[in-house]
């Protein structure tokens, strides 16, 4: 079965129970990421026990949604049949503000090539893929200067 | 020098490596053994340990006639074929196999035009396509594919240390030098600047001449212990040291630190176990599944300072006649994805000196590695 490209659907997330939080927040434009309540470390990807401290007394909370770029690639050879119409792209690593080494994977919009650079500013954006499809992509910060 | 019994390599082989090669998985583990078996002077009746990364040891043995098997080992979320090498060696070493044998087979996987198009039935396309578990995390957001990671990984090198394309370009254009000495690699033409800048990005910058060859493959290798090794017809290789590390889950695209990554822990691990030092390898085999990797390893294990691999490259020590050939069988991007046993194979066969024209004159010492991010392994031999 050949599906072309402009009929491709979109590739929906599927939650988990442990991500669910994750997914309603995305919903209601606000980033959220899991914290573990007793050592107070971000985790992500959301997971069932605290890499750092091993307790699983884990829950969602909202997060500023600033970071800083630490790496960047131009998507130029679709892979997924849904993406085939929306290249070049831009996938970035963001460093999230809240903790050193919290990496958040995902495009980064709204941002001419020449102006990716490591260390830049950025900041989370709700963008529209599909009516099914809403994901939390980065930009440069509009308050570049803070 | 590691704990246990002295390990040696007495047997490599390759099956009928090639594109859509027609051939199962079965028959290209059974070519790939039958060949490191004629090599070694051995027989299935002298094997008593399988490891493997891509097929079962417990199928494999009943099929060739492994019996009894004292010793197996099987993984996927591994280093490639180095996982494989490393269950072999410690087993050998530890006295619970007397002769492992070390399998890597691999299937061509999709192209990405296949990808994108959704029309193959490789096991592949349904995982990139998924988007539960882990994976919510990147097929949703258009990302999930190695060539991306890779890309990133690349980015973050260029960007933290001003390294230029041109540096991955003249590591690709040595490695193709190389292949051009190789009867055995797919691509053996030579290749210009021009010609490497002119080949098309796949997640920029990465480009596809920074890609290994994607090939149906078999690969084996057999180890054994010193004392056998003695008494078989080739020059024995012995394992001075070896080690295997994982700094995380496979999940590159959230790598903390893209530059410093598993083989700066398994060079760690190989130099506290020997007593050689980078200064005494003599050639370099060092997994090109993208060329950044070659780079990371050359920096992890200390045959030049960080960030500066472009200029090693430039200045011609990776090249057939420099300080430390590397890659000279023309590493993955030619002679097609064995998935790491190239290397082994490569650098077993430079210490035999049984590499004709692109032999590195007097090798005695080799390292060969694989992987890279999350985890990698490796090994020192020396020529027994």
């Amino acid at each position: 079965m050949t599906t072309t490209p402009a009929a491709a659907p979109p590739p929906i997330p599927q939650p988990d129970e442990t991500t669910q939080f994750f997914w309603d927040a995305v919903a209601k434009h606000e980033l959220w990421i899991q914290r573990c309540q007793r050592c107070k470390h971000y985790l992500h990807y959301p997971k069932i026990l605290c890499r750092f401290c091993q307790s699983d007394d884990l829950r969602g909370e909202r997060v500023s949604g600033r970071g800083t770029l630490y790496s960047w690639t131009i998507a130029v050879q679709p892979f997924l049949p849904f993406y085939v119409d929306r290249i070049p792209y831009t996938v970035g690593t963001v460093e999230l503000e809240e903790q050193p080494g919290l990496m958040f994977c995902t495009q980064i919009v709204d941002c001419p090539e020449d102006d990716l650079r490591i260390d830049l500013p950025l900041e989370v954006v709700f963008v529209e893929l599909h009516p099914e499809l809403t994901l939390p992509f980065f930009r440069p910060a509009i308050d570049a200067a803070r | 020098m590691t704990a246990g019994h002295r390990v040696a390599i007495v047997g490599c082989g390759y099956s009928n490596v090639g594109r859509n090669s027609g051939l199962s998985a079965d028959e290209h583990m059974i070519q790939a053994t039958k060949a490191a078996l004629a090599d070694a002077g051995l027989t299935v009746r002298d094997i008593d340990g399988m490891t493997s990364v891509g097929t079962e040891p417990l199928n494999d043995a009943w099929l060739l006639g492994v019996e009894p098997l004292n010793w197996w080992s099987s993984g996927m979320m591994a280093p490639a074929f180095s996982y494989a090498a490393v269950q072999a060696i410690a087993a050998v070493a530890s006295g619970f196999s007397h002769t492992a044998l070390a399998l890597r087979v691999i299937k061509q996987q999709p192209s990405g035009k296949a990808l994108a198009q959704g029309r193959t039935d490789h096991p592949m396309t349904a995982m990139m396509s998924m988007a539960a578990g882990d994976r919510q995390w990147l097929t949703p957001f258009g990302t999930g594919s190695p060539t991306q990671w890779a890309g990133l990984l690349t980015q973050r090198y260029m960007a933290q240390y001003g390294a230029t394309e041109e540096d991955f370009g003249r590591h690709v254009i040595t490695q193709r030098y190389h292949a051009s000495m190789n009867d055995d690699a797919i691509f053996r033409d030579p290749m210009t600047m021009d010609e490497y800048l002119a080949s098309r990005y796949v997640s920029k910058p990465l480009r596809i001449l920074d890609c290994d060859y994607p090939v149906d493959s078999g690969s084996a290798v057999i180890f054994t212990t010193e004392e056998r090794a003695r008494d078989l017809d080739q020059p024995a290789v012995l394992v001075d040291s070896y080690a295997l590390s994982a700094i995380r889950d496979l999940n590159f695209e959230i790598l903390s630190d893209m530059v410093h990554t598993a083989p700066v822990q398994t060079a760690k691990s190989l130099w506290e176990r020997t007593d050689l030092t980078p200064a005494d390898v003599d050639t370099a085999q060092l997994y090109d599944g993208f060329s950044i990797i070659v780079f990371q390893w050359l920096e992890a294990l200390g045959f030049c300072g960080e960030g500066e691999s472009g200029a090693f490259v430039a200045e011609g020590n990776t090249r057939l006649g420099g300080s430390l050939p590397v890659n000279t069988d023309g590493g993955a991007c030619n002679v097609g994805r064995r998935h790491g046993a190239n290397f082994c194979i490569e650098a077993t066969r430079q210490l035999r000196g049984q590499c004709g024209e692109r032999q590195v004159d007097g090798a005695e010492v080799a390292v060969f590695t694989n992987a890279v991010g999350p985890f990698s392994a490796g090994a020192l031999l020396t020529r027994g």
